[in-house]
């Protein structure tokens, strides 16, 4: 290889270093159970109860021989530090990106160190917690935990209160046409003429059919209900006050942004706004929202 | 050497040293080492202020080896050292503990060595950490001819062969009273001649049968000052005194065969120092760190500060078997049991435990008042213990 300077040259020189482990009496009964029964054993200090899991045969903070005192441990278990695999070397186990990370299983006191898969790397967070899929095909090695993904939650959920930020926003945009606003007349039973008599309408201040109020009010709901705070939140109060009338054809822009915490009771509120493309505000005003709790 | 305090080696433990060790991982491989030596010393962990260890630089393809070996070794919580110096590592593991407790920085502390050979690949390490042609000024490898070369052109090709044959089966009867010893073959005498001809050549004249095994294995040791060791142990091995010496030059011969002088180096400054004017005669017993049997009969006549043939005759009258004047290695030696780490320490554990008289088996029928071993390693680099069975000051 040649260097910057011309007249020195690199002798290139290469390591080939094959290794192998002995796992031991114990290693090698963790893996057997891994393989056979798709369990996870750890070993118990009787001493000071705390549970190894990669199973040692000594407690080393008592020094007590603790090989024969195994106990079950669950598949399950918190993320408690992760890194990102991110550059490629051939010894690793899968081609980059990949999350490395360190797994306290229930009923575990020490952490395994495993893939996880089935998260976003930007959304890989410590306190995860994740269940271990076992191998197909056994390879008798701690692969047979293939890798663990996150425990999904029965139901989808919005920002908990503890998510949410000052000066978060979300919208929702929408034209107003006149079948909206017919069948927001059927829906509400508000069949005042000027929003359905154009002959009526001529003769009223908008020179025209307008939409009901409550129309373009409406379309905050998709913003509150499924993007901020999102699913699961309940609005005990909103306010508005009409700004300009929505006309047919219309495109609305309705939009919350979070401007306070309500501490004490871990609500908060939003301030709303409705344009149309005019960059008119068509309405503003504010809403209480309580956020989702999240659910184990 | 002058010593702020008198130490004492009061617990050894070593593991069973044998070619394959599935049965336990390293730290768990290292943890029968260091409960026999807390046994052995009537201890417990709790009594230890500092563990110092080591083995060969990745080995075992694992870096830093003392970190995760705290799970055995009992470090936690506690000072720790660690030490790599090659083929000598065991022995200067011996020098570190050593000073820590003559220093007054500790009272006790557990040393220990080891090494699993099975699990890396020994040769790669060493050999291959040079270009194969490249500016080759590296003597590397532990396989080296020479000293047969050599023994053979000053002797005469039978005398040498024998010689060589005879040392290495004195060192295999030794090994069969070692129940720890890996390699124990129970060489019968009539097996000599068709032995040193018939077991496959390495490098010249080094046959198999010559040279020291790959061993996996840990070997620790408790030093303690005298007012521990005194507590503690009624009949603990001193440690008077100890040299290392080293040829950095021998990394550049090339060609010739190395003029090795740090053995008799050695052994003329520890002698000189502690007034030792007939070595051979004032030493009760010797573990030496002989990897080959080419090596462990041409070093003796290095060690003893000989000149001519008196090694040679010692070896042919029987003076060196454990029951002979001068007993080297009545353990089975660096040929019979060699987990590199810890091969050195061997040495000095195998040399307390004859001076404590607890060696069993292979323990010499005489007091033993005064032992050395050695350690030897990479580049020409001795290292020569004294111990002895009073208390040195």
């Amino acid at each position: 290889m040649s260097t910057p300077s011309p007249d020195s040259f690199v002798v290139e020189g290469k390591l080939a270093l094959p290794y192998q482990y002995f796992a031991g009496r114990t290693g090698s009964r963790f893996l057997t159970t891994l393989r056979d029964e798709q369990k996870i054993k750890g070993l118990k200090c009787k001493k000071c109860n705390k549970v190894f899991v990669p199973p040692r045969q000594t407690c080393e903070r008592c020094f007590e021989d603790i090989s024969e005192n195994w106990v079950d441990v669950e598949n399950t278990g918190t993320v408690t530090g992760f890194t990102i695999i991110r550059y490629a070397e051939p010894h690793q186990p899968f081609k980059p990106p990949y999350i490395l990370a360190q797994i306290k299983l229930d009923g575990a006191d020490t952490a395994l160190t495993h893939i996880v898969k089935g998260v976003a790397l930007s959304k890989m967070q410590t306190g995860f917690k994740v269940q271990a899929k076992f191998a197909k095909n056994t390879t008798s090695s701690i692969m047979d935990i293939d890798h663990f993904r996150p425990v999904k939650p029965k139901f989808e959920l919005g920002y908990s209160y503890d998510e949410l930020e000052i000066g978060m926003s979300a919208s929702f945009t929408k034209t107003v046409s006149e079948s909206d606003v017919y069948q927001f007349a059927g829906i509400s039973g508000d069949f005042n003429p000027m929003h359905l008599n154009e002959e009526f309408a001529k003769m009223t201040p908008f020179g025209t059919r307008i939409a009901h109020g409550a129309l373009p009010q409406s379309l905050i709901a998709p913003v509150l209900g499924m993007k901020l705070p999102g699913l699961g939140t309940v609005i005990p109060e909103i306010t508005v006050r009409f700004r300009k009338p929505t006309y047919f054809g219309d495109t609305v822009t309705a939009t919350a942004e979070v401007v306070e915490f309500l501490e004490e009771r871990r609500w908060v509120k939003l301030e709303l706004t409705w344009t149309n493309q005019r960059d008119e505000l068509v309405a503003e005003g504010h809403a209480i929202a309580i956020p989702p709790t999240p659910m184990d | 050497m002058n010593k702020n305090r008198n130490v004492g080696i009061i617990g050894v433990g070593q593991s069973e040293y044998s070619s394959h060790r599935e049965d336990v991982n390293q730290p768990e491989m290292i943890h029968e080492a260091i409960r026999e030596a807390l046994d052995h010393a009537g201890m417990t962990i709790d009594d230890v202020d500092c563990i110092v260890h080591g083995n060969m630089e990745l080995f075992e393809m694992v870096h830093q080896p003392d970190l995760w070996h705290t799970l055995g070794s009992g470090a936690y919580g506690k000072e720790s050292l660690r030490v790599t110096t090659g083929g000598t590592t065991g022995a200067t593991l011996c020098c570190a503990a050593d000073q820590l407790v003559a220093s007054g920085m500790h009272d006790v502390v557990l040393a220990v060595g080891f090494e699993k050979l099975q699990e890396g690949h020994t040769t790669g390490g060493i050999t291959n950490m040079a270009d194969p042609l490249w500016a080759r000024q590296l003597q590397t490898g532990a396989l080296t001819g020479m000293t047969a070369e050599q023994v053979i052109n000053e002797f005469g090709e039978e005398r040498a062969k024998k010689a060589s044959m005879k040392y290495r089966i004195i060192m295999d009867q030794h090994a069969m009273k070692n129940h720890k010893a890996h390699r124990r073959f129970d060489l019968q005498w009539d097996q000599a001649e068709d032995l040193m001809y018939t077991s496959p050549a390495l490098v010249g004249e080094l046959r198999m049968i010559h040279m020291c095994s790959q061993s996996d294995g840990a070997c620790a040791m408790i030093f303690a000052s005298e007012e521990k060791a005194k507590q503690f142990c009624p009949k603990p091995a001193w440690m008077k005194d100890h040299i290392t010496v080293h040829r950095e030059e021998c990394f550049h011969i090339f060609g010739d065969a190395p003029v090795l002088m740090s053995h008799r180096y050695a052994a003329e400054k520890l002698f000189g120092r502690n007034g030792i004017k007939d070595p051979k005669k004032e030493i009760d017993v010797f573990e030496m760190y002989d990897p080959s049997s080419w090596w462990g009969l041409d070093w003796l006549r290095e060690f003893l500060l000989f000149e001519g043939d008196e090694h040679l005759k010692m070896v042919e009258n029987d003076e060196i078997c454990i029951d002979g004047e001068f007993p080297i290695n009545p353990s089975g030696g660096v040929i019979a049991s060699n987990p590199i780490g810890a091969t050195a320490m061997i040495r000095v554990a195998e040399a307390a435990l004859q001076i404590m008289g607890d060696a069993g088996d292979h323990q010499v029928p005489k007091t033993v008042n005064q032992a050395l071993a050695s350690g030897f390693g990479g580049t020409m680099w001795t290292v020569l213990f004294l111990m002895t069975r009073e208390i040195p000051w």
